[in-house]
């Protein structure tokens, strides 16, 4: 990977495309055989095809598409979860993904330790997750269960806790996939508040969505994709409005 | 291989990352058990009562003139180490899978944890040693304070194999069973049960090019026979474990972009 010439860029795509393996043999027994068929290797199916983009320090992206378009296998590029296989992906700052929220959690771990865990997992340090404990369980407004192992909770206060862990580990790119539909409208409102404070603080923000009203409330830029390929990209309101133009029975699906 | 060294800082610099995936594999590892932890002791001791009452009773192996129970415990202990630390980093990178596909750390962490977890077994092991060796009278000698030196090459050839296994593991799950059948061979093929002088000279090349022999015998001496280890075969033992570790590393490495889409 090269780094980008112009420093305001934190993430850049060239030329990106991601191939699956979808019909891969899973043990020796079906895969040798297959091996000597010559059809061992599958074609690969793109869920990326040739994307290039670039994204600038301070952005808040929108990504929309329907299911299958390749906006969450785009995150996880972002991510680094997982590789290209053509092209090259450059991301410069520390990445936060806020993608299925909680997914570091262990549910025998009290949510203090988990708070520990997973602050650890997205890249903070034991003295980052000290310093931050309050604040993270404040938000989370979890003080009477902080003790409780997290299988105890409630999938509303799993999701609050995961969320104020994320947004405390001080991202300079923060990934969110569809998460801000879930937990109660007041915590929603809390979390939008936190998102528009990180917009203040000048973090990158993408933002998976089918939700297009917050999109175009939200975003700066949305990035439209179709079967892999970015197909427009451009101020958010205009894009969206594009967007809903072709989805029959639009309906604005809720935050 | 030029990347190995800025790959093994980027992972000292998760160090606390892999602490907190260490304690929570221990949580995990006894839990719902009735016993809990005491299954760190039953486990040791039962096999110990057993192999010396086959090997020592029944089949009448020699024991370097120390009791059969002690001699076997010795080699048993670091053993238990090997294979259980090998069996469960395997399924590391595999039960991981939700953070896996999510987040990205690097992922040596996994199978490292793992390893590191079985520690604690090890660490359960010895306080049974050092109460079987005050019972039998023999107090430990200021030789045993070569442990630490023997564990290292031993932690290393340990992890240097689980690392490729675990990555292996995701791209074709029989790894685990290949893994679990050579294991079982390969305990009858390292003097565990009975003394390394009982094996025929022709067949010794098997055993000086098997560091889990090595460490094994360097055990017994420095434990039971307060003598020094043999520095060479220490030496040679290390030098193996340690193209291991970097193959296994590197191979782990090369095979990390892809686990996300594997899992």
């Amino acid at each position: 990977m090269q780094t980008a010439f112009d420093e305001s860029i934190e993430v850049e795509f060239r030329n990106v495309s991601k191939g699956f393996r979808l019909a891969e043999g899973r043990t020796l027994r079906e895969f040798l055989p297959a091996l000597f068929r010559g059809n061992g290797f599958t074609e690969p199916f793109y869920a990326v095809r040739d994307v290039n983009l670039q994204i600038r320090r301070g952005e808040t992206v929108g990504l929309i598409g329907r299911n299958g378009c390749g906006k969450s296998t785009t995150l996880k590029l972002i991510a680094g979860v997982t590789a290209p296989s053509i092209g090259d992906v450059y991301v410069a700052g520390r990445v936060s993904p806020l993608i299925e929220l909680g997914a570091g959690f262990h549910g025998d771990l009290t949510g203090r330790e988990n708070v520990h865990m997973n602050g650890s997992i997205l890249g903070m340090s034991s003295k980052d997750v000290d310093r931050q404990f309050n604040d993270i369980v404040d938000f989370a407004e979890l003080w009477d269960f902080i003790d409780t192992p997290v299988k105890r909770y409630s999938s509303g206060m799993y999701i609050r806790l995961a969320f104020a862990v994320a947004v405390h580990a001080e991202p300079e790119i923060l990934l969110v996939d569809e998460v801000l539909s879930v937990g109660d409208a007041f915590f929603q409102e809390k979390c939008i508040e936190r998102m528009h404070q990180f917009q203040r603080e000048g973090t990158t923000i993408v933002v998976v969505s089918h939700a297009t009203q917050l999109l175009s409330e939200f975003c700066q830029r949305v990035i439209w994709m179709d079967h892999g390929h970015v197909i427009a990209d451009g101020p958010a309101a205009e894009i969206v409005r594009q967007y809903a133009a072709t989805v029959p029975h639009h309906q604005e699906a809720a935050v | 291989m030029r990347n190995v060294p800025s790959h093994l800082i980027a992972f000292w610099g998760r160090r606390d990352l892999l602490w907190h995936m260490t304690i929570r594999h221990l949580r995990g590892q006894y839990k719902q058990s009735a016993l809990g932890w005491a299954w760190a002791f039953v486990n040791p001791l039962t096999q110990m009562l057993i192999l010396s009452f086959v090997f020592s009773k029944i089949l009448r192996v020699p024991s370097e003139d120390v009791p059969y129970p002690l001699f076997v415990f010795v080699g048993l202990v670091p053993w238990m180490f090997f294979s259980n630390g090998i069996g469960s980093a395997t399924d590391s990178v595999t039960g991981a899978a939700s953070l896996v596909t999510k987040v990205y750390f690097p992922r040596e962490i996994l199978p490292t944890a793992a390893v590191n977890t079985k520690l604690v077994d090890l660490a359960f092991g010895l306080i049974i040693l050092a109460g079987m060796m005050v019972y039998y009278g023999y107090p430990p000698e200021a030789t045993a304070l070569w442990f630490p030196v023997i564990f290292v090459v031993q932690f290393t050839f340990t992890l240097g194999l689980s690392l490729p296994l675990a990555a292996l593991n995701l791209y074709f799950h029989d790894v685990r069973f290949l893994v679990a059948q050579t294991l079982f061979l390969w305990y009858f093929l390292t003097p565990v049960l009975y003394p390394v002088d009982m094996i025929p000279q022709q067949y010794r090349w098997i055993f000086d090019i098997n560091p889990m022999a090595i460490v094994i015998h360097a055990y017994r001496r420095v434990i039971l026979h307060g003598d020094a280890p043999d520095i060479g075969r220490l030496a040679i033992g290390f030098a193996i474990s340690l193209v291991i570790f970097l193959l296994g590393y590197y191979a782990f490495k090369k095979m990390e972009p892809g686990f996300a889409d594997s899992i």
